[in-house]
């Protein structure tokens, strides 16, 4: 693995910020896209993520909030939380996690797994649906559940495992 | 980290243009890429490259204004060639299976 994609900073006799979790609350309908990959910066640099697997973990965060923006709220405003820590007795190992929640109407029907096989058509390309598969092709599980009011995602990454993404690319 | 997406045409002769594009490419702003993309391939045109030296981040919005962007090549008879991607760029292409269906170049455009 190489070097962490940024530096944190710790300040003598305080406590490390190599703790805790960050949460937010956004509408899905502003440009704050910047303010995920904030957040994606400072924890895959304290998950210990290189620059290509915090790229990564950047695009599927990226990716999941368009498309709770685009097709959950139709492209009006909506409220989003975000919820990103880092976990070391998941049932996968110790995990960086994103938990997404939306308060939408329309709730998601597909198939992750279906998305994640899925071998585009390079003779009959079509620009679209090319999010949730990128999303499927990064994380090392995408969970998705469907509410009584809305939808909550969860995206996965296993922690020390960058040289296994590097050689399945 | 977040950088605000630019573009700068260059024709270099009647039938060949180089758009160099600067910043990242997300939802918020491959509308703008699109804009700037479709008035250059028309039937005289033989050559649209794009330059993404300066373009760090790219998500499947972007990816999916580039297919656009083959697609009007195809259309009009032109070449569509991308250069000068990042690692992380490349990463993106090759993770959607879109490396090999892009004319890609590593050089760099001067950009």
């Amino acid at each position: 693995m190489g070097k962490p994609c940024i530096q944190d900073v710790s300040f003598h006799g305080h406590e490390s910020s190599h703790v805790g979790k960050l949460c937010l609350q956004l509408n899905c309908n502003s440009d704050c896209i910047h303010v995920l990959r904030s957040m994606v910066a400072v924890m895959t640099a304290r998950a210990g993520m290189d620059e290509l697997r915090s790229n990564r973990v950047a695009i599927a965060v990226d990716e999941l909030f368009a498309n709770i923006a685009a097709h959950a709220y139709g492209g009006k405003a909506g409220r989003v939380e975000l919820e990103t820590s880092i976990c070391n007795a998941s049932e996968h190992g110790r995990a960086l996690l994103f938990d997404f929640r939306d308060f939408a109407s329309v709730g998601w029907a597909g198939n992750l797994k279906e998305i994640a096989d899925h071998i585009p058509d390079i003779e009959n390309l079509t620009p679209g649906g090319l999010g949730l598969r990128l999303i499927c092709k990064v994380s090392d599980h995408c969970e998705h559940e469907a509410l009584a009011d809305g939808n909550h995602w969860r995206l996965i990454f296993n922690i020390n495992d960058g040289e296994k993404h590097a050689q399945n690319a | 980290m977040h950088k605000t997406l630019k573009f700068e045409r260059d024709d270099q002769d009647e039938t060949h243009v180089l758009l160099r594009v600067t910043g990242d490419v997300t939802i918020h702003s491959s509308t703008r890429l699109r804009e700037q993309l479709k008035p250059l391939f028309t039937t005289k045109m033989q050559e649209v490259r794009v330059g993404l030296n300066h373009v760090d981040f790219m998500d499947s919005s972007g990816i999916a204004t580039l297919v656009e962007g083959l697609q009007w090549s195809r259309l009009t008879g032109g070449r569509f060639v991308l250069s000068g991607l990042s690692d992380n760029v490349k990463d993106v292409f090759s993770l959607a299976k879109l490396d090999t269906v892009f004319d890609i170049e590593g050089g760099d455009t001067a950009a």
